[in-house]
């Protein structure tokens, strides 16, 4: 006998198998409306998932860099504003040093100026020792310790590295975090170089009477200190410049953030309304499939014949 | 010889009511796994007249011929074949997803990803010990979750080792089996029921073995089957009353072969070459993931070596071991990290050493290489997957095929009940004429 019939294992066989295939996928749909992620596992899509790696190991290291930055600011900012003093701190000595260069002057009063100046000078020594916000000293370089040290007779030398570090703000790109103390108060006077602290000590020096002409080297001190100012105000734009330079990449970073999550979410993310009306599709046939599942499976001759 | 109205009647009741058995056999066994719906063929006993008897009515009834098993050979190899593939491909994909959550799950691409970062903060303060012991956190949580996925990869091996062990321990049990079947059956007498279930058994066993290895069968007149595993060049595995054990070896690296009586066999199909591919896969896995960690230690060790650290003394490896499963610190304070250039006094700012650390790690890129190790697992588990899917559709569409010819239908022996009753009722019928008839002989006066 070879009929060809459907036998009743079967039948319940096929429509376990269809029905059982609609519950994985509607579970599967319901799984990633309920995590907002399209993939589970690597597997189920690794294109996808391999750029979701690469995307977040940017954004750790976006994260990384936005501190950096903030951390390079505020060693500019606090550089800036040192140097704003330097600048207050050199005027107030021009000031001095014209007042100081007026013959109607007399030595007891020169020697007063004198004395305020080298109290200035020990405020720009201070101010050139100060620290960074992590506690080390702003304008020493690369140093562990003090930018500038005083030998035995009051002479002040530098004694910090010769360069600043450049810190990363990704991409590539770099910001030197500072200066050091000797490319602002280190300049030269008709081809010979010389520093602030040196000037303002062998004014101070002078006009205590050290000279014998005082109101002469006051005189003299004042195109010096032009000099000087202009180093710091030259030093003082540069600083400007480099924060600008820090928003800049701030900018870009911050675009370049928002175009990854965008990307994040087109890639990784579930679309809600996509995935809510094919979950309502396959729910729809499931509910069809297991009506028509119970109305066949119900349908047995057993029950006519009697 | 002349007819018997009451014996041919009698030879209809039983003939009726071996069918009623043979259906109602069917019926109580619509569920079970490996039945092949049978049916009783009768055919009519009668006999030619002999010498001087020509013309004679000489019927004697109907007699049973043969309970007929309803089996396809053809669709009965197609679901062992298919099957066969289908349990190859579902746990190679089971083994192939084990790894990648092996490697994945153990996240070590986040913790490198965070070692790199952690690296890039310590360029903010080279001489910070809080961003010096982040960056001892970070290379040691990485160091952890290598170990974890070399562990993982571990005993996700030994896990389809043991299955695959037990599978070859089921396969000789099953062939043990089929080897008895064998012997039964060239002993069994034709057509009787007794065959009948000895052929379910042989088909059975068969499916089951087939679920493991890929089986060749050849089938004599007497129902008793050769079995080899392999292919066509592969080994005889169970020849008439014999069967001779399947042995597998482990190699070093993990990966299995299998053997027959000392004589190498290629498995194509079943779990037992699913296991071996993916065995195969892990062991590529295992080197790849070996070469990473390698290759991420060296760097930053030789690095570590270029430079000074905090105290102004020569850098030392940061890492020490060989291998994801041997990765470990060589020290743990973070003092020891030589972010300086050699020859930096102590506690210098200057981050010459690190800037070259980023740039060695940029040009050997272990992340990048680890994201591609990742990749190449999850896209052979996702394309596996899809042949799998593809295989196991195959394969139950066979089954189901198998199950529509040669299973039971309720329906049709619903129907069968009723005929075979009205025909032992017939029959029944047969015998009170046949009394009837005879009543009225003794009746004539």
């Amino acid at each position: 006998m070879t009929t060809i019939n459907t036998s009743t294992s079967a039948f319940y066989d096929r429509s376990m198998q269809g029905i059982a295939s609609l519950r994985a996928e509607a579970e599967g749909l319901q799984a990633s409306m309920a995590s907002g992620q399209k993939l589970t596992r690597s597997s189920d899509d690794p294109v996808a998932a391999s750029r979701l790696r690469q995307l977040s190991h940017a954004d750790s290291l976006s994260t990384i860099n936005t501190a950096n930055a903030d951390r390079a600011t505020t060693d500019l900012s606090l550089t800036d504003s040192a140097l704003s003093s330097f600048a207050g701190y050199v005027t107030r000595v021009k000031e001095l040093a014209t007042q100081a260069a007026n013959g109607t002057l007399t030595a007891a009063q020169r020697s007063g100026i004198g004395t305020e100046i080298a109290a200035i000078r020990g405020n720009v020594l201070a101010l050139a020792n100060s620290r960074d916000a992590a506690g080390h000293a702003l304008f020493g370089g690369e140093t562990a310790g003090a930018a500038y040290q005083t030998d035995a007779l009051g002479n002040a030398s530098y004694i910090g590295t010769a360069s600043v570090s450049d810190l990363p703000l990704g991409d590539g790109q770099t910001v030197s975090r500072g200066l050091t103390g000797p490319e602002f108060m280190n300049f030269s006077v008709n081809g010979n170089p010389t520093d602030l602290l040196a000037v303002l000590k062998g004014l101070s020096d002078d006009l205590l009477g050290g000279a014998a002409n005082p109101q002469g080297s006051a005189r003299a001190a004042l195109d010096v200190l032009d000099q000087g100012l202009d180093a710091v105000s030259t030093a003082q734009t540069i600083i400007g410049t480099r924060l600008a330079w820090i928003d800049l990449t701030t900018e870009r970073r911050t675009s370049l953030g928002e175009m990854r999550s965008t990307e994040e979410a087109s890639v990784g993310g579930t679309d809600l309304a996509a995935t809510v009306a094919r979950l309502q599709e396959t729910m729809t046939v499931l509910e069809a499939s297991q009506a028509s599942f119970t109305r066949l499976a119900g349908l047995s001759l057993f029950d006519m014949l009697h | 010889m002349a007819s018997d109205l009451l014996s041919i009647a009698r030879s209809g009741t039983m003939a009726a009511r071996i069918a009623l058995d043979v259906t109602a056999q069917n019926i109580a066994n619509a569920g079970t796994e490996g039945y092949v719906r049978r049916t009783a063929r009768m055919a009519e006993v009668s006999s030619s007249g002999g010498i001087c008897r020509i013309g004679d009515v000489s019927l004697s009834g109907v007699r049973l011929d043969k309970v007929v098993r309803n089996a396809d050979l053809f669709r009965q190899s197609e679901v062992r074949r298919t099957g066969a593939d289908a349990a190859r491909a579902d746990s190679e994909v089971t083994g192939l997803e084990n790894i990648e959550a092996a490697v994945e799950q153990s996240r070590v691409y986040p913790a490198m990803v965070d070692f790199d970062g952690s690296l890039q903060r310590l360029a903010g303060d080279p001489t910070d010990a809080s961003l010096r012991a982040g960056v001892m956190e970070a290379a040691r949580t990485m160091a952890g979750t290598f170990n974890i996925a070399a562990q993982s990869l571990n005993s996700a091996a030994s896990g389809m080792q043991f299955e695959a062990t037990a599978g070859v321990a089921e396969v000789n049990t099953l062939t043990g089996e089929l080897a008895r079947v064998n012997l039964r059956l060239s002993r069994a007498a034709d057509a009787s029921s007794d065959q009948s279930s000895l052929l379910d058994q042989r088909d059975s066993l068969l499916q089951q073995i087939s679920a493991y290895a890929d089986v060749t069968t050849s089938f004599s007149a007497d129902g008793t089957v050769a079995l080899r595993l392999g292919g066509t060049n592969g080994q005889d595995v169970v020849l008439g009353g014999s069967a001779t054990p399947l042995a597998m070896t482990t190699a070093s690296d993990g990966t299995l072969s299998f053997d027959v009586g000392g004589n190498g066999i290629t498995l194509t199909g079943g779990s037992l070459a699913g296991k071996q591919q993916a065995l195969v896969k892990l062991a590529d896995v295992r080197t790849r993931l070996d070469a990473v960690a390698d290759g991420l230690m060296n760097t930053v060790n030789t690095a570590q070596t270029g430079g000074s650290d905090v105290y102004g003394n020569p850098g030392l490896p940061l890492f020490s071991g060989s291998g994801a499963g041997g990765m470990s610190l060589a020290f743990s304070d973070g003092s020891g990290l030589a972010t300086a250039p050699a020859g930096s006094g102590p506690g210098s700012r200057n981050p010459g050493n690190l800037d070259a650390l980023g740039t060695a790690l940029g040009a050997a890129d272990p992340t990048g290489r680890m994201d591609a190790l990742i990749f190449d697992i999850s896209g052979t588990v996702a394309s596996r997957k899809v042949t799998k899917e593809a295989l196991t559709t195959i394969a139950s569409g066979a089954k189901i095929s198998l199950e529509a010819q040669a299973g039971v239908d309720l329906d049709q022996e619903a129907v069968n009940l009723m005929r075979f009753q009205q025909a032992f009722q017939a029959s029944g019928k047969a015998m009170q004429v046949a009394s009837t008839l005879f009543d009225t002989l003794l009746n004539l006066r």
